[in-house]
């Protein structure tokens, strides 16, 4: 299976099965176009009618040089995957690697559009108890096999709201790490709104990554960003975040927004991040019910793509600048990236990832907490609802018959079971308007990384 | 004339022979926490 489109200014061929990308010149278009479909004789003669001014001589070569990367594997591969499809899985069953603890299930800030329910998740209000996160910590490291890196985030609701428990964790995981032969790696999302010298100096020396959330432009931002009594966020976050991120000294972050379908516009808040020193930068569709008026519309998606596209180009124009930043969907290492076994296998949750609550309930991931039907067991006794763990198991880019003919399907393993399942009721569907939206974005991403590539 | 210009990229085909030791990282976990990208995960064992 191949995928062809003009962006920028390349004709780029992607070769879904090899992975390979090719920049090719308007003839090499149109010849790959008919390749498959018709003989050799019938694409000449198309070609020549198409371009008179072309000699049939250089047609054929043209010709023999895309016959020449079909017998090199590089076009047209077929897709001989799907047997390994459950093989990573199988082969790494009931290991974990990686958790994130809801260490406060409340929140400082009231945003409507939130998926957690300004940090309940539909349920009461509550903290994670150092004994709690203990034993999620010993669960994970228990449960994680041969595995050294082990990742665990702080999450919420607003994590901050907890922080002398996640300090304690961390210290005790800190503790342990070496004799236990493992690697943690955590990461920190926060609203800003606690941040402090103490916080800054902590995360900079404990955290991997942090995940520090902004929207853009004060008027985006504080439309949903607000505090109990109504009031916008922004001017109190944003000075916090600068001195954060300034003193991260280089160390991982990500500024994330949220778009809605107030701001499909967004690449002016990508351009306020830009203004206000970030450069490392996130910005992610609103996820909440169809009727809930952040919701992004049918009418947003042409506003969106073309959004994803400029923002494409103001990376590249940047990089020529010497101002480069990174857009989280737009890192592509096309020479680096994961192995097919992890492009196939699914997103992970349920099985090497779980999300654990204030009370140490396991649930597949961060999404589903709240879920009952998804409650997978506890920290304590382990995984006791085999039939859904199974059933996220199996969710591996061949269980959702909509992504076979999907030419981005090894670029998102199938997608988040999350989002397939609010939208259809099976985490084994596919949530359409998200799909269209990635595959904006893996166009872009592979288009600048052509540019790149190319030296241009 | 060049007709066509292949840019590097990872062979996935071949990556069937010696990847999967699961070491990545898990797909949403760091950054965007709402959707499934794989394509800008590093791999552990390169």
């Amino acid at each position: 299976m191949i995928h062809q489109y003009k962006l920028g200014d390349y004709n780029i061929v992607l070769d879904v099965c090899s992975g390979s990308v090719h920049a090719v010149d308007e003839i090499a278009y149109d010849i790959i176009a008919m390749f498959e479909s018709a003989d050799r004789r019938t694409v000449l003669a198309a070609m020549g009618e198409k371009y008179p001014q072309v000699s049939l001589e250089e047609l054929e070569t043209c010709y023999e040089q895309i016959l020449g990367l079909k017998q090199a594997g590089k076009l047209f591969a077929p897709d001989t995957f799907e047997p390994m499809a459950g093989k990573l899985k199988q082969k790494t069953a009931g290991v974990v690697k990686a958790l994130c603890l809801h260490i406060a299930h409340t929140c400082n800030l009231n945003c409507s559009y939130c998926f957690a329910s300004q940090g309940k998740y539909h349920g009461e209000r509550a903290v994670m108890s150092y004994e709690v996160g203990k034993q999620a910590l010993d669960f994970l490291m228990e449960h994680s096999g041969t595995r050294r890196n082990l990742e665990v985030d702080f999450f919420g609701g607003e994590p901050l709201m907890n922080f002398q428990v996640v300090k304690d964790l961390v210290a005790y995981a800190r503790s342990v790490e070496k004799e236990k032969g493992k690697n943690f790696r955590f990461t920190l999302t926060t609203n800003g709104v606690l941040v402090d010298d103490d916080v800054i100096e902590w995360a900079n020396r404990e955290c991997s990554n942090v995940v520090l959330s902004l929207d853009g432009r004060k008027e985006i931002h504080d439309k949903f960003r607000v505090d109990f009594a109504g009031n916008g966020s922004w001017e109190k976050i944003v000075p916090k975040f600068q001195k954060f991120v300034e003193a991260r000294g280089g160390r991982d972050y990500y500024m994330r927004g949220t778009f809605t379908h107030a701001n499909p516009d967004f690449l002016k808040d990508i351009e306020k991040m830009l203004e206000l020193g970030f450069t490392e930068l996130s910005m992610e569709p609103v996820v909440c019910a169809e009727d809930d008026p952040s919701a992004l519309t049918e009418a947003d998606l042409p506003v969106v793509m073309e959004q994803y596209e400029k923002l494409a180009q103001l990376m590249l124009k940047r990089d020529k600048e010497g101002k480069p930043f990174t857009f989280y969907h737009y890192m592509i290492d096309l020479t680096g990236g994961p192995c097919i076994y992890k492009r196939i296998s699914g997103c992970g949750s349920g099985t090497e990832y779980m999300a654990v609550t204030p009370w140490g309930d396991l649930y597949p991931c961060h999404q589903f907490v709240g879920e009952e039907r998804f409650k997978l067991g506890d920290i304590w006794n382990g995984v006791t609802n085999t039939q859904v763990q199974d059933e996220f198991a199996a969710c591996n880019v061949y269980a959702h018959p909509e992504c076979r003919d999907c030419w981005a399907r090894l670029y998102c393993s199938g997608g988040c079971a999350a989002n397939a399942y609010h939208a259809t009721g099976s985490v084994t569907g596919v949530y359409e308007y998200g799909c269209k939206l990635f595959r904006k974005r893996m166009e872009c991403a592979i288009m600048a990384a052509v540019h790149r590539a190319l030296g241009e | 004339m060049e007709h066509i210009k292949t840019i590097e990229t990872r062979n996935l085909c071949e990556s069937a022979k010696n990847g999967g030791c699961g070491e990545c990282q898990t797909s949403c976990q760091s950054a965007c926490k709402t959707s499934c990208g794989i394509a800008n995960q590093k791999c552990e064992s390169k």
